[in-house]
């Protein structure tokens, strides 16, 4: 009955998390679209929500990463896997807070790595799957896309460079509309089974799915649920930051960063890396920036960024270990992660609440602006 | 090196970054290609030179068809495993 009760919470935590995850990192994906003018902010979202509900049913490979590659599914218990989820929303809400786009994959992997290495020691840590498919993609995946994007916009002024502005600058918002949707389509296929991993991982620990086993389908489709929410509820001031404060963009450049961003996602979902689309698609967005000119990208910014993509896994880790801790103050039974949600319940509302009252939506640039 | 080479799954992340460069770049190429093709069609129709217009079109569209092939054949590939 204890571990039923701790198994739902998991659930329920994960999905939370899930949902943070759509309105933290999709809004990356939509942001660029929107910022250029190619696409309004609502139709843009809800698009969005509606590809990464259809994306996260087509591929389980980095929720078996997730579920068996990164710590020893053997040990873990439902609680660290609570713990962990609650230093990776944690870390989402403080860096949501501040409108900086940091990896939400990475908060996961932190938050459930630190509380696995609470409860159990660094034994539990599974070296080659958290070197081999999540800190070297981790590195790998931005700078791809940076050199991608910026290869990309080279190539595609020199093809369209003597033509007309306006219609080039109208085909690449058309074309927006196909790499916006891909890169959404990519997000689901990525982020959302890092939920499903996780849960699958807590049923694993549980008892109630054997070691190595895939997520059933309910798991697939609450996870596909929940992004989608999350997506639908928007992440204005994280838009605002990749839309408009790293450069300032052209149609061409939004198409180029998008389909970047869309390639390495999908091809990394492929092989099973959980990587981080916030890291990917700013990664395009700075290299779509720099190869136009290299002033162009606002680099105070982009630096802020870095250094919160940095901090993530250790900071998210460190919250996970903190949680875990906590949690075991109350004894092994259903008590600690009971308090404990509630306390995060408290936060979170504390946080919409506070930034509600001071958050804006982002503006649309007008017609006139979007230069190709 | 050998032990680094077996925890890096270099022969996956190779094909990551091959596979993203291509299609990334390539696509963003063909549809530039697309583009270029759609402004030399108005330009030439407006200056009323009708088959290179025509031509222009042709590859225009063959250029969008190359892309839909490419997105919709890389979407498939890529997410069957």
């Amino acid at each position: 009955m204890t571990s039923d009760v701790i198994l739902v919470l998991v659930i329920g935590t994960a999905l939370a998390f899930d949902f943070t995850n759509g309105f933290h990192d999709t809004a990356n994906v939509v942001a660029t679209s929107i910022s250029t003018g190619a696409a309004r902010p609502q139709v843009a979202i809800a698009v969005a929500s509606l590809l990464n509900f259809a994306g996260a049913f087509i591929s389980i490979s980095v929720a078996a990463t997730v579920a068996n590659d990164v710590v020893d599914s053997g040990v873990i218990t439902p609680t660290i896997v609570f713990a962990g989820l609650i230093g990776a929303i944690a870390w989402n809400l403080v860096t949501w807070y501040f409108g900086l786009p940091s990896s939400s994959s990475h908060a996961l992997i932190g938050g459930v790595v630190g509380s696995a290495v609470a409860a159990s020691g660094f034994d539990v840590v599974i070296a080659e799957g958290l070197l081999g498919k999540v800190l070297i993609p981790a590195v790998v995946a931005p700078l791809l896309a940076f050199l991608v994007a910026g290869a990309s916009i080279g190539l595609s002024y020199r093809i369209v460079g003597r033509q007309r502005p306006g219609i080039v600058s109208r085909g690449f918002k058309y074309g927006q509309v196909v790499s916006g949707g891909l890169l959404a389509l990519a997000h689901g296929t990525n982020d959302a089974q890092k939920t499903m991993g996780v849960i699958t991982l807590a049923l694993i620990a549980n008892g109630s799915l054997g070691a190595g086993a895939d997520p059933p389908v309910w798991v697939i489709a609450s996870s596909a649920l929940a992004i989608a929410l999350g997506t639908y509820s928007g992440g204005w001031r994280i838009i605002k930051t990749t839309g408009t404060r790293i450069i300032k963009m052209d149609a061409a450049q939004g198409f180029t960063s998008q389909g970047a961003g869309a390639a390495v996602i999908l091809a990394s979902t492929h092989f099973g890396f959980p990587l981080s689309t916030t890291h990917v698609i700013n990664g395009g967005v700075m290299g779509a920036g720099a190869a136009k000119r290299l002033s162009a990208v606002r680099w105070g910014v982009a630096g802020n960024i870095v250094v919160a993509w940095v901090l993530t896994l250790p900071a998210a880790a460190a919250i996970g270990a903190l949680a875990y801790g906590f949690t075991s103050l109350f004894g092994s039974g259903a008590v600690g992660p009971v308090v404990v949600t509630v306390l995060a319940l408290a936060a979170i509302v504390g946080a919409f609440v506070r930034r509600a009252a001071r958050g804006a939506p982002v503006p649309v640039q007008s017609e006139g602006g979007a230069r190709a | 090196m050998s032990s680094m080479a077996s925890i890096v799954e270099t022969k996956e992340l190779v094909q990551t970054v091959v596979f993203a460069t291509v299609a990334g770049i390539g696509v963003t190429a063909i549809f530039s290609v697309a583009i270029w093709g759609a402004a030399r069609f108005t330009d030439l129709s407006q200056e009323e030179r009708r088959p290179a217009a025509a031509l222009a079109a042709g590859v225009a569209a063959l250029a969008l068809l190359a892309v839909l092939a490419a997105v919709v054949g890389g979407v498939i590939v890529m997410t069957s495993k």
